[in-house]
C-alpha cells in the first residue's frame, strides 16, 4: 500500500482528495513542506512566522482543491498559492516594495535562453546568492529562488507568477546584474 | 532534529485540522460560481466600454466635433479643446479595469500585458465604431428629445446639444447662384454664403437633399462658409427627412 501510495503523481493524490479522501492531503503536504519552507526562508528572510505562513499555504490549498485542474501540475497550483500568501505578507508587513504596476511584464522582451543562464559562473553565483539574495526587490528574488533553489523551468515559474515567459529571464538578468554589484561593493569592503 | 520536528509539527497539525472539520474544502459549485461571477463582471464591463465608447463617438458627430479634423490643422486645436474628456476618462478607466480581470486569465499573462491592452482596445473601438453604425444612439438620442427616456434622457441631452457655434449641420433645401440653404435639424433655414475663400470639394457636387456640414461663423440667419463637406448622418437633419 505504502509503495503504491509513492509511485501514485501530486495529481493523482490531489484528484483523490477531490473526491473525497481527504486524509490523503497529507501525503502532499509531506512531499512539500520541506519545499514551501524552503521556499519561504529564502523569499521571506526577515520573518519570524514563517511556519505559521506555511502552514497558510496548505490550509489554502485544502480549501480550494476543489479549483486545481489535475491536467495540470500540481506543484505550480501550490507555488502559485505560496506566492500569493508570501506577497501578501510583505505587501501587509509594508519593510519592502511591492510595486503594483511592472513595466517589465508589460513590454515585450528578448530574453536570453535558459540554458546560458545556467552556464554562468556556478561558484561565483552560488556565493552571489548566499551573501546577497535578501538584499535585491522582492520581483528579482523570487524567480531567482525558483530557478536556483527550486530548479524550476522558465515556463513553471512564468505560471506560477503569472508573467510571460520572457519577463522571467528579464528579471532572473536583472536580479544577477544587482547582486553582482552588491556582491562587488562588500568585497572592495572586505 | 529541529528541522524534522518542524517538518512533521505542520502536517500533523492540518491533518488534525481537517478531521476534526475546523478546515473546509470548499465545493466544486463554488468555483465555477466565482468563475461564472468574473465572466459576467468582465462582460458586464465589456459591454459598458462599448456602449459609453460608441456613445462618445455619436455625441462627437451630433456636436459636430468629429468633423473638425476634416476640415484640417487650424481645426485640430478646437478638436481637441472640444473633446468630451470626461467621457473618455471614463471609458480609459473601463478598458483599465477590463485589463485588470482579464490579465488573470492564461492567454493574457502568458504575453507582455501591452499586447491585452492593446488587444481590449483595438475590440471595444471596432465595436464601438459598429455600434456607432447602427441607429441605437440615434433612436435614443431622439426618444430623449421627445422627453421618451427618463433615465438616461439627460444624459443624451447634455452630451448631444451642439456645443460648436461655428459648425452647422442639416439638409440642403434649395440652392443658388452663390449660397445655399440649410434645413438644420430645429427646423432653422440657414442661408450658406459660398465666397470665393469656401473650400469645397468640387467633385462633391451639392444637390438639393445633401445632407452637409458646414463651418463658418453664423450672423443671423445667414452663415458665411469657411468649408462644406458632404456626410451621411442623419441625426442632425430634420426628423421628416430621415432615413430616406
Amino acid at each position: 500500500m505504502s509503495k503504491s501510495i509513492k509511485q501514485l503523481s501530486d495529481e493523482n493524490i490531489a484528484q483523490m482528495v477531490q473526491s473525497g479522501k481527504t486524509n490523503f492531503f497529507n501525503i502532499l503536504v509531506k512531499r512539500y513542506e520541506a519545499k514551501m519552507m524552503r521556499y519561504a526562508k529564502k523569499f521571506l528572510f526577515n520573518h519570524n512566522d514563517i511556519e505559521d505562513l506555511v502552514q497558510e499555504v496548505f490550509i489554502k490549498a485544502y480549501t480550494n482543491i476543489q479549483s486545481f485542474d489535475a491536467s495540470r501540475k500540481f506543484s505550480a497550483w501550490l507555488y502559485r498559492i505560496a506566492h500569493n500568501e508570501f506577497i501578501n505578507l510583505i505587501k501587509k508587513k509594508g519593510k519592502e516594495p511591492v510595486s503594483f504596476f511592472d513595466i517589465d511584464a508589460l513590454l515585450p522582451h528578448y530574453a536570453s535562453k535558459e540554458k546560458a543562464d545556467k552556464d554562468v559562473n556556478e561558484k561565483e553565483l552560488r556565493k552571489m546568492l548566499d551573501k546577497c539574495l535578501n538584499k535585491i526587490n522582492p520581483k528579482y528574488r523570487e524567480p531567482i529562488i525558483l530557478y536556483y533553489f527550486e530548479d524550476l523551468s522558465y515556463k513553471e515559474i512564468a505560471g506560477i507568477l503569472h508573467i510571460p515567459i520572457s519577463t522571467v529571464g528579464i528579471r532572473l538578468k536583472r536580479g544577477k546584474k544587482i547582486m553582482r554589484s552588491i556582491y562587488q561593493k562588500l568585497d572592495n569592503r572586505i | 532534529m529541529n528541522n524534522i520536528f518542524k517538518k512533521s509539527s505542520i502536517s500533523k497539525e492540518i491533518a488534525r485540522k481537517i478531521e476534526n472539520n475546523q478546515i473546509k474544502m470548499h465545493p466544486k459549485i463554488y468555483f465555477v460560481l466565482k468563475f461564472i461571477l468574473i465572466v459576467l463582471i468582465v462582460l458586464f464591463f465589456a459591454l459598458f466600454a462599448l456602449y459609453l465608447i460608441s456613445f462618445i463617438i455619436f455625441s462627437l458627430k451630433v456636436t459636430g466635433v468629429w468633423f473638425l479634423p476634416k476640415f484640417g490643422f487650424g481645426a485640430i486645436f478646437i478638436f481637441f479643446k472640444s473633446l468630451p474628456w470626461l467621457l473618455i476618462l471614463i471609458a480609459a478607466i473601463l478598458i483599465i479595469i477590463l485589463e485588470l480581470f482579464v490579465k488573470h486569465f492564461s492567454f493574457a499573462y502568458r504575453k507582455p500585458l501591452i499586447y491585452s491592452i492593446a488587444g481590449i482596445i483595438i475590440l471595444t473601438l471596432l465595436g464601438s465604431f459598429m455600434i456607432s453604425k447602427t441607429h441605437l444612439h440615434s433612436e435614443l438620442f431622439l426618444r430623449a428629445g421627445d422627453g421618451k427616456l427618463p433615465m438616461m434622457g439627460r444624459f443624451y441631452k447634455d452630451f448631444g446639444s451642439p456645443k460648436l457655434s461655428d459648425v452647422h449641420h442639416g439638409i440642403v433645401s434649395d440652392i443658388t447662384k452663390d449660397s445655399f440653404f440649410l434645413e438644420t435639424a430645429k427646423g432653422e433655414i440657414l442661408t450658406i454664403v459660398i465666397n470665393s475663400t469656401t473650400y469645397f470639394n468640387k467633385s462633391e457636387d451639392l444637390k438639393e437633399g445633401d445632407k452637409v456640414v458646414v463651418l463658418g461663423k453664423r450672423n443671423d440667419n445667414s452663415v458665411s462658409a469657411f468649408k462644406i463637406r458632404k456626410t451621411n448622418d442623419e441625426f442632425n437633419i430634420p426628423r421628416e427627412q430621415r432615413h430616406k
